[in-house]
């Protein structure tokens, strides 16, 4: 049986009768007990699986109607909750957390028989870019299990590329969908900040983060989209797309869109090979009758000092709930006084997220606020104005995704402000809210680089068009594992 | 600059009990020193801009119950308590 | 110069649910942990909904202190950390980025003086605590989520208040107001606090938390005036500080917990967007609110001729100005607000009373026209006011039952004069030198006829009969 087949093949193959739900599920968690030792992507699996796929095929055969996804195995980052299941974000902080309701985009897969093999790995509280900073060990790339697999959807983007599953939620804040997918060599994408529900994602940044899927092909992507997407009265920010059908017309094509090459994304601080990636990238789309143009945002160079000092407020604020008193782990209160049990208590943050809490307590108090926190918030404002500036004039902007190859495991654990600059390319569709997407583009010295489209607000459905178009000009080489 | 002090007083405030601060001093130190190019930004003038909803979309006054017993699926105390630590 | 401004919270009781999830708004007849959801419980995930209802409850509230209300609001987190604070961040509102609370500055009159609202507020209330154990060394602490995320409207003053009574007043007329527009019932347990900030003599303003009842709170003003008085007598600087009430030994003390060292790290609450009010929405809120009591008041004694003092008491009470409104034509209008304000709030003086009580409006006004058409007396109108709230007959019915009607035929009433005047031919005597005496002998022709004989034909009657 062929694991390696996106969503969509999958869902014709068993409309078809050509596999059944159970097979496919049996044969992925074999997959995952092969090979999942060595690349660590998931946090904990589906005991239930193999039943739930069994009650698919029993509808398929009785006519009933199934949902869209027919039992197609899926994985979540371990920081969306689903009822009755842990719900960890990677952290001893909340290693005994069992969440009592399912996120809205949980339901919303439940509903359409979409199987959940697993949870994934991720950086603690999705505080980082590479899935070092886990609390229960690194996830591997598959390209090259010495390099990391980027972060902080690190498990999610193992987990699709190396056939673990079809598809993944991730959520990113930073780049944290996008960058592990560009490592990975799949497809990531940040919708249009509101399209998706945040209700049951832990929060980490909730001014700035989306959920997103990771997936094999951009249609893929589409189609999780059309399931996920929409407005919902349980999250206040999410917006209204007027059921927008984003896999009709994918096929569209990008003839005659103009669009932006962001100059401070190909200058200091690129790989060669990224910069020669970009430039073919950008030669594919002018094939294909796009017609591409260099243009500045300016404000990208301060957009990751801006970044970081938002998150870590935002962090700092929605990480407060964890005092251990009503979820987390076991510590009884006997014995302490309320200040000295908390402050024990949160001892069991992993470091990174101990450093982002304490900057995330000094950047926005009362003696620095208008030096850092307030400075950051008017920088997202005028890289807002700038990226709607240059919408007036593009269509689409384009980028390489991350400006380096993935990079050794340790390597940059140690140096942060080397670690936050990975991020600077990816950082400006979180700031803005605009969509933005990591197609897989090239393996270079068996590392793979992604390249990132970026559109205005609520143009998902373009920017999606434009993605399909560059990604058939693309082809790959097969995954060594 | 960050101070050793700073960070003290910082994680009192967060309630995190920091064992070695001068560990954590560095890494702050150097990330909160990186931000300082915010400084050369310029935008003193630019306001601050949120997204905007319309009071008529916001949620009906309606008591819906939540359809479990949450408190049974917290740590709970003789049933229906969360206990805290003393004060 | 003593000055005292204030800070009251005041619950939305009157709404359905909480300010951002859908639990009960008032959580008072729940067992513990009994009104919760993810959202209250701050569990992870979890996002606040904000409740429309409470959005525009708080505006009104705004208008009728004749405060600015913005075009569009905002809310901010406000980072601490307690065991009452699901989250350990209230989500509150402030108008750091401009005027973006729910109300701006206003004013109110208390008396002939003008108080001054700095600003109006939207928020949620914490949790509550109770402590179990009886030292602090076996000291529980257990914590109950039921209240956590009921609407508040926080109102500010200026320190504008001279004295503790000036503050008792605007205490009244505040709690009136809130109940004639119909967001909150003040008489629940809990649903007003008070904090209070004092300063004597331009000395340092001092705070006063933890104050639990409108009369603890004039009791707190009136102490900490006192104390900062001799501390002025002294020569010894008042401290700028946070003290709190305590209840047992009716003092302030002050607060160990620094809280002048509390950061809180405000900054906008990034999972509830701007919320936009535009004009019409306001217009349409300005004329649903119900009449003020102001106007209420002005109405009964230009319209009606009813006379100031009655009119004051009427119109400051919600539950009887509507009463008032369906009970009067335009004739008894003057004779029901008399009923109302002279009689029945005081069998009516508490909640169950008034709940239990068969009393309509069809009673009151049959009542009064019974009174103006002289057909039972103003005396025994009152027993057959206990007697409605009691059985809820007909007035025509317990006049009759009772035996209360009046006794007005000339003849009959002559005939007891008659009878009066032959058995008391001494107090006649004195009658006839001491006109004023007469009251002795109408007193005696109400006791013959049990009190149904109208007062003024009476008196009349035996002037006449005896020739004065």
């Amino acid at each position: 049986m062929n694991l390696k087949i996106s969503a969509l093949e999958f869902i014709e193959e068993v409309k078809t009768g050509n596999i059944t739900v159970e097979e496919f599920t049996a044969k992925t968690i074999e997959r995952i007990n092969q090979i999942d030792d060595k690349l660590h992507a998931f946090l904990s699996v589906n005991d239930n699986a193999l039943d739930q796929a069994r009650n698919i095929d029993k509808k398929i055969k009785s006519g009933e109607k199934v949902g869209d996804c027919f039992g197609m195995p899926i994985s979540i980052k371990d920081n969306m909750c689903i009822k009755d299941t842990k719900t960890t974000c990677a952290s001893k902080m909340l290693e005994n957390f069992v969440a009592p309701y399912d996120a809205t985009v949980i339901s919303k897969l439940k509903k359409q028989d979409a199987i959940f093999i697993g949870k994934v790995n991720m950086d603690e509280f999705a505080m980082g870019l590479t899935t070092e900073f886990s609390a229960f060990g690194p996830s591997k790339n598959p390209w090259n299990i010495e390099h990391v697999p980027g972060g902080s959807s690190g498990g999610s983007a193992v987990s699709v590329s190396s056939y673990e599953c079809i598809a993944s939620l991730g959520s990113d804040t930073g780049g944290s969908v996008r960058n592990p997918a560009s490592f990975c060599s799949t497809v990531g994408y940040k919708p249009t900040y509101g399209l998706i529900s945040r209700y049951g994602l832990i929060s980490y940044a909730n001014s700035i983060e989306q959920i997103g899927p990771l997936t094999r092909t951009v249609k893929d992507t589409a189609f999780m989209l059309n399931l996920i997407a929409g407005v919902d009265p349980n999250d206040n920010t999410t917006v209204n797309n007027n059921n927008e059908d984003y896999l009709k017309n994918i096929d569209s094509g990008i003839e005659g869109k103009k669009i932006g090459i962001i100059t401070e994304t190909i200058g200091d601080g690129i790989d060669p090979e990224v910069m020669t990636a970009t430039k073919e990238a950008i030669s594919k789309l002018e094939g294909l009758g796009a017609i591409c143009e260099e243009v500045s945002l300016e404000m990208v160079k301060y957009s990751v000092a801006a970044y970081y000092t938002i998150t870590a407020t935002e962090a700092g604020s929605n990480l407060a709930r964890y005092d251990n008193l009503r979820y987390g782990y076991e510590m009884p209160v006997e014995g302490y006084e309320f200040n000295s049990y908390i402050s024990k208590a949160r001892k069991n943050f992993g470091p990174e997220v101990t450093r982002r809490m304490i900057i995330g307590g000094f950047v926005p108090s009362a003696g620095h606020a208008g030096k850092y926190f307030l400075k950051a918030m008017k920088v997202k404002s005028k890289l807002t104005k700038e990226i709607n500036e240059a919408f007036k004039k593009f269509d689409l902007l384009i980028a390489p995704t991350v400006p380096i190859l993935p990079f050794k495991i340790g390597e940059k654990i140690d140096d942060p402000v080397s670690l936050f600059l990975v991020d600077i390319n990816t950082v400006t569709a979180n700031l803005t809210g605009k969509p933005a997407i990591s197609i897989p583009f090239k393996i270079v010295n068996g590392l793979p680089i992604g390249i990132q489209l970026m559109a205005n607000s609520m143009n998902d459905k373009m920017l999606l068009q434009a993605a399909h178009a560059l990604e058939k000009t693309v082809t790959l080489p097969e995954i060594p594992i | 600059m960050v101070t050793v002090e700073e960070i003290e007083h910082v994680s009192k405030l967060m309630k995190i009990d920091v064992d070695d601060h001068s560990e954590y001093l560095e890494k702050v130190q150097t990330m909160i020193s990186y931000f300082d190019i915010l400084d050369s930004a310029g935008v003193e003038s630019e306001e601050i801009s949120m997204p905007e909803i319309p009071i008529e979309q916001l949620r009906n006054d309606e008591y819906i119950p939540f359809d479990e017993k949450l408190i049974e699926k917290m740590n709970h105390y003789k049933g229906t308590y969360v206990r805290a630590p003393k004060m | 110069m003593t000055k005292i401004g204030l800070e009251i919270h005041c619950q939305l009781t009157n709404l359905e649910s909480k300010l951002f999830c859908s639990c009960k708004a008032n959580y008072r007849e729940f067992e513990p942990n009994e009104n919760i959801c993810p959202v209250c419980a701050g569990m992870p995930g979890s996002l606040p909904r904000l409740n429309q209802e409470a959005v525009k409850k708080a505006t009104m509230i705004a208008m009728a202190l004749n405060c600015s209300t913005p075009e569009k609001i905002a809310f901010f987190r406000k980072n601490y950390f307690y065991p009452d604070l699901p989250k350990n961040f209230q989500i509150t509102q402030l108008n750091i980025y401009g005027d973006t609370s729910v109300g701006g500055s206003g004013t109110i009159s208390v008396g002939d003086k003008k108080i001054r609202i700095t600003r109006i507020q939207l928020e949620e209330d914490p949790g509550r605590l109770i402590y179990e154990g009886s030292s602090s060394k076996n000291q529980i602490t257990l914590v109950d989520y039921n209240r956590a995320g009921t609407p508040l409207v926080e109102i500010v003053t200026e320190p504008d208040f001279e004295t503790p009574k000036e503050v008792r007043d605007f205490l009244n007329i505040l709690s009136d107001l809130l109940k004639n527009l119909g967001v909150a019932d003040p008489s629940l347990e809990g649903a007003m606090r008070a904090d209070a900030n004092v300063s004597t003599r331009g000395g340092n303003k001092v705070e006063i938390k933890n104050i639990g009842s409108f009369h603890d709170l004039e009791k707190a003003a009136h102490f900490e005036i006192t104390r900062q008085e001799s501390l002025h007598d002294r020569d010894i600087p008042i401290a700028q500080e946070t003290r709190h009430w305590d209840d047992r030994r009716k003092i302030t003390v002050s607060s160990r917990s620094k809280e002048e060292d509390m950061d809180y790290r405000y900054f906008l609450e990034g999972d509830i967007p701007w919320v936009k009010i535009n004009p019409e929405i306001r217009t349409e809120l300005k004329s649903e609110m119900p009449e003020s009591i102001s106007s209420k008041k002005e109405r009964y004694v230009t319209k009606y001729n009813i006379p100031e003092q009655v009119a004051d008491v009427l119109s400051s009470d919600k539950y009887y100005s509507d009463m008032f409104e369906k009970s009067h034509t335009e004739s008894n209008a003057k004779e029901v607000a008399n009923i109302i304000t002279t009689e029945l709030m005081g069998l009516e003086d508490t909640r169950e009373k008034r709940e239990a009580s068969k009393l309509t409006a069809t009673h009151l006004r049959d009542l009064a026209d019974s009174i103006q058409t002289g057909k039972v007396s103003r005396n025994s109108s009152k027993n057959a006011l206990h007697e409605i709230l009691k059985t809820g007959k007909s007035v025509s019915q317990i006049i009759s039952d009772l035996d209360l009607g009046n006794v007005s035929d000339e003849s009959e009433l002559l005939k007891i004069i008659d009878k009066i005047i032959s058995d008391e031919s001494e107090a006649v005597e004195q009658a006839k030198s001491n006109p004023q005496t007469i009251n002795y002998l109408v007193g005696k022709v109400m006791q013959a006829t049990k009190g149904k004989a109208d007062p003024t034909s009476t008196l009349n009657l035996l002037k006449k009969q005896i020739g004065i």
